[in-house]
């Protein structure tokens, strides 16, 4: 779409913006099985999950529980809720990911998710490569969902960039 | 949850949009929802408010996808005030924005909160939540089947 004539709007003088969020605090997606969502969080993607009413789960990475090493840091949620029909299936570009310590982790687990494909009710795995200068592999879930598996080097994660700024100009198509 | 899983992820690192005017995206990101915005790519600009995850806003030709609100994205504000306050923005600055669809203000368990689809179809939930809310629910653990 074109760029809308955005003058008129920016926020009055003194501020930056017009909504001051806090956080960007989760990511909302779906499921036709919680059960089977669960397992697959817990049992392959080795994130904490609960359940905190029927029919909606919530995932973060592990840690975060009293005395656990990352206890008290900020941390990012998904929610998953239970559908009977999965109306908007998701595509690659629409993903979720983690972070794994090597590439050979990536490698490794490739051939462990690979092997225990029908086991978790996975659609298709793809093989890992280099993009961007990570490396990693995507994989869909029973409803659509996608995953990405992703080693970064120290100076491509997100808070390195964060501290190099733009390097492409934000005003560039 | 401790059992042996296949990976042992160092971090839940990310999410994903598209969109396909990269600095309208950008404004409207920046300028109506106050989030920080770098792009390290021509084809990705990275999203965040604190904490070392990202959304990464994907460019891409043509149409983007169609998303519905079951797939969408929370920002947590300081106040149920400051979420009525967002939505009056919203509403009044809907054009200017490529805001598509704005739905009313709810409330439930004392969160108050109203969902929004951008220029890119993709859509936002604004609400008055915090990380203890989420620290809270883990704590207490699952619901009694």
């Amino acid at each position: 779409m074109n760029a809308p004539a955005m003058t008129q709007a920016k926020p009055a003088s003194g501020a930056t913006s017009h909504v001051t969020p806090t956080a960007l605090i989760s990511g909302t997606f779906v499921t036709r099985d919680i059960a089977r969502a669960r397992r697959m969080c817990e049992g392959l993607l080795g994130l904490e999950c609960v359940e905190p009413e029927k029919g909606v789960l919530l995932i973060r990475e592990r840690g975060h529980e009293a005395g656990g090493k990352l206890a008290g840091e900020p941390y990012w949620v998904l929610e998953a809720r239970e559908v009977t029909q999965v109306e908007v299936p998701q595509e690659m570009l629409n993903h979720w990911g983690v972070f794994v310590s090597s590439q050979a982790a990536v490698d490794e687990a490739f051939e462990k998710i690979s092997a225990q494909q029908k086991e978790f009710g996975l659609g298709r795995v793809q093989k890992p490569r280099f993009r961007y200068g990570s490396y990693a592999f995507y994989f869909v879930d029973g409803d659509s969902n996608w995953w990405e598996i992703e080693y970064r080097t120290p100076e491509l994660l997100y808070t390195s960039l964060r501290q190099k700024g733009d390097q492409v100009d934000p005003n560039a198509p | 949850m401790t059992t042996a899983s296949l990976i042992n992820p160092d971090l839940l690192s990310h999410g994903t949009l598209e969109c396909n005017d990269t600095p309208a995206t950008r404004r409207f990101l920046t300028e109506f929802l106050g989030i920080d915005v770098i792009r390290p790519l021509p084809e990705a600009q990275y999203l965040s408010k604190g904490g070392a995850w990202t959304v990464v806003c994907v460019r891409v030709e043509g149409e983007q996808k169609e998303q519905g609100p079951q797939n969408r994205f929370k920002l947590a504000v300081a106040s149920a005030a400051e979420v009525d306050a967002a939505h009056v923005a919203a509403t009044k600055h809907k054009d200017a924005y490529g805001i598509r669809r704005i739905e009313g203000v709810e409330e439930r368990n004392g969160i108050r909160s109203f969902r929004l689809q951008d220029m890119n179809k993709v859509w936002w939930e604004i609400a008055n939540l915090t990380q203890k809310h989420y620290d809270d629910a883990f704590a207490r653990g699952d619901y009694k089947h």
